[in-house]
């Protein structure tokens, strides 16, 4: 058939996968290379661990007691978790209620202003006495702090529907319900993913903050115990555990936003 | 259902906040014809064909789809929607977009599946295709074959394939016209190529700039398909462009 053929010559061809390999070995290459400067420096000045530890003290801490970090890490890694998909959950769930009901935008968003404003560092602390050293205050500071992007970035990409699409939506009748499901909803997909990029990395901050302020395990605690004996080594080697656990939170999510917005 | 309804447009006059866009427009579209809408870019065309779905109320005057008001129309989903963009859903496969218009506009008339329209439209290779790997002319069939799956009785068209080349917007209107005689809805079709219009239409809308009045009509009676070498296609063509051409210069 004619047509076929043409639309057969018409159709684009896939992008060719170029190879990544030399970039992602060169962020390797520096990061060794800052290690390398960073060893060397402290050998040549003689500085003492307790004020700068270099790198291989650093990881002999790390390996002696790798098996303490990790459960401390684990015990933040789903501190953090649990938070962001709380604050997640609140975050859409507002953006939903605003994207039917927009008389409730006022006071929906002076309110959440409102929390995202008062400083995590303060409620910390208030939380913590009230609920005690477990796990519940640090999700919920991890959720205060995750909450606001994701309900600005939810409510913009459901507000961003193409204005052909909408056009035909409407032209067939379809109700809010539909048009939410059929356009807001997977529209707002590469919004949603934006703010998971943000949040993802802030969670385990927020975790560790709220640790900071006592608790019973996780690096927040480590962190602190390592600071009041002044044992640098060990402060360093949690920041590493963190830093290690931040990007891996990072890299699912860009994994998961390669999973859900296949068709861009 | 009808096979097909005619549109009334009874003095109807549309304003945006600053802006006069209609005025006084009077349209009679009889059931299956074929209508072109020609007007400068900016005339109102677009409005006029909004207001006609229903998707906005006019400030003065009433549109009838079959005896009804636009919007019980809408309700009634009997309006096809086709526009300049495809506005494919780019997440769904071009058969799962078919399909989609299928599922919110049930029609108690017997439609083709969604497979045997995209088979219709020449797109029965791309039925697992996602929109965003098919180019511009391959899109507008996905949303033509998706237009014939809602098995509207009026098909409302702005420029749907104004913004693709030359070659392949004659080898789609030659498709659309087969799929209107097999179809049979009213359709009005806009656009600024009067070439197009007298090509496909039974009758000629010429609109005035703003704000948009009806210029004057002009009938098509010559039998399809059309050789616009002819002397009739080229007289009728000479009629369409003098009667643009006036309105401008008064417009200026």
């Amino acid at each position: 058939m004619a047509i076929n053929k043409l639309a057969n010559e018409t159709v684009l061809a896939p992008p060719k996968t170029r190879s990544r390999s030399w970039e992602r070995w060169s962020g390797v290459g520096l990061l060794l290379s800052v290690l390398l400067l960073w060893e060397t420096a402290v050998r040549l000045t003689h500085t003492p661990a307790y004020l700068f530890p270099a790198p291989t003290a650093v990881f002999r801490y790390l390996f002696s007691h790798l098996a303490d970090l990790l459960l401390a890490g684990g015990v933040t890694l789903l501190e953090a978790v649990a938070g962001l998909v709380l604050g997640t959950a609140v975050g859409l769930a507002l953006a939903v209620i605003i994207t039917f009901w927009q008389q409730l935008e006022q006071g929906v968003m002076s309110l959440a202003i409102l929390i995202k404003s008062t400083p995590i560092i303060a409620i910390a602390p208030i939380l913590t006495i009230w609920l005690g050293f477990g796990p519940a205050p640090k999700v919920i500071v991890t959720a205060l702090l995750t909450f606001f992007p994701v309900l600005i970035n939810a409510l913009t990409g459901f507000r961003s529907v193409d204005v052909a699409l909408l056009d035909w939506l409407r032209s067939l009748n379809a109700t809010p319900q539909e048009i939410f499901l059929q356009a807001r909803w997977p529209g707002a997909r590469p919004y949603l993913f934006a703010a998971l990029r943000v949040v993802g990395p802030l969670a385990l901050i927020g975790a560790v903050v709220a640790e900071w302020m006592g608790a019973s395990s996780g690096l927040g605690r480590a962190m602190w115990l390592a600071y009041t004996n002044l044992n640098m080594p060990a402060l360093f080697a949690a920041v590493f555990i963190l830093t290690g656990l931040s990007t891996a939170v990072y890299q699912t999510i860009v994994w998961l936003e390669k999973r859900f917005l296949f068709w861009e | 259902m009808k096979q097909s309804l005619d549109i009334q447009v009874r003095q109807l006059s549309h304003s945006y906040a600053a802006t006069h866009a209609l005025q006084n427009i009077n349209l009679h579209i009889q059931p299956g014809e074929f209508v072109s809408l020609v007007g400068v870019s900016g005339c109102g065309k677009s409005t006029l064909m909004r207001l006609i779905a229903g998707l906005q109320t006019p400030t003065q005057g009433n549109i009838w789809l079959d005896g009804q008001p636009s919007e019980a129309a809408r309700a009634a989903k009997q309006i096809g929607w086709m526009a300049q963009q495809a506005a494919l859903l780019p997440w769904r496969t071009v058969l799962e977009n078919v399909q989609l218009a299928q599922k919110i506009n049930p029609q108690k008339r017997a439609v083709p599946q969604a497979n045997e329209l995209l088979n219709m439209v020449g797109l029965a290779d791309f039925a697992a295709a996602y929109p965003l790997t098919l180019s511009g002319g391959m899109q507008q069939r996905a949303a033509l074959a998706r237009t014939l799956a809602t098995g509207t009785a009026v098909w409302l068209m702005d420029e749907p394939f104004a913004a693709l080349d030359e070659l392949t917007r004659e080898l789609l209107a030659g498709e659309l016209l087969t799929l209107w005689q097999q179809f049979q809805p009213t359709v009005l079709w806009i656009t600024h190529n009067l070439h197009e219009a007298i090509r496909l239409s039974d009758r000629v809308v010429v609109l005035t700039p703003r704000p948009g009045t009806i210029a004057g009509e002009i009938a098509v009676p010559l039998p399809r398909p059309r050789d616009d070498t002819s002397m009739a296609f080229q007289e009728l063509l000479r009629q369409a462009r003098a009667l643009l051409r006036r309105e401008r210069v008064h417009g200026d």
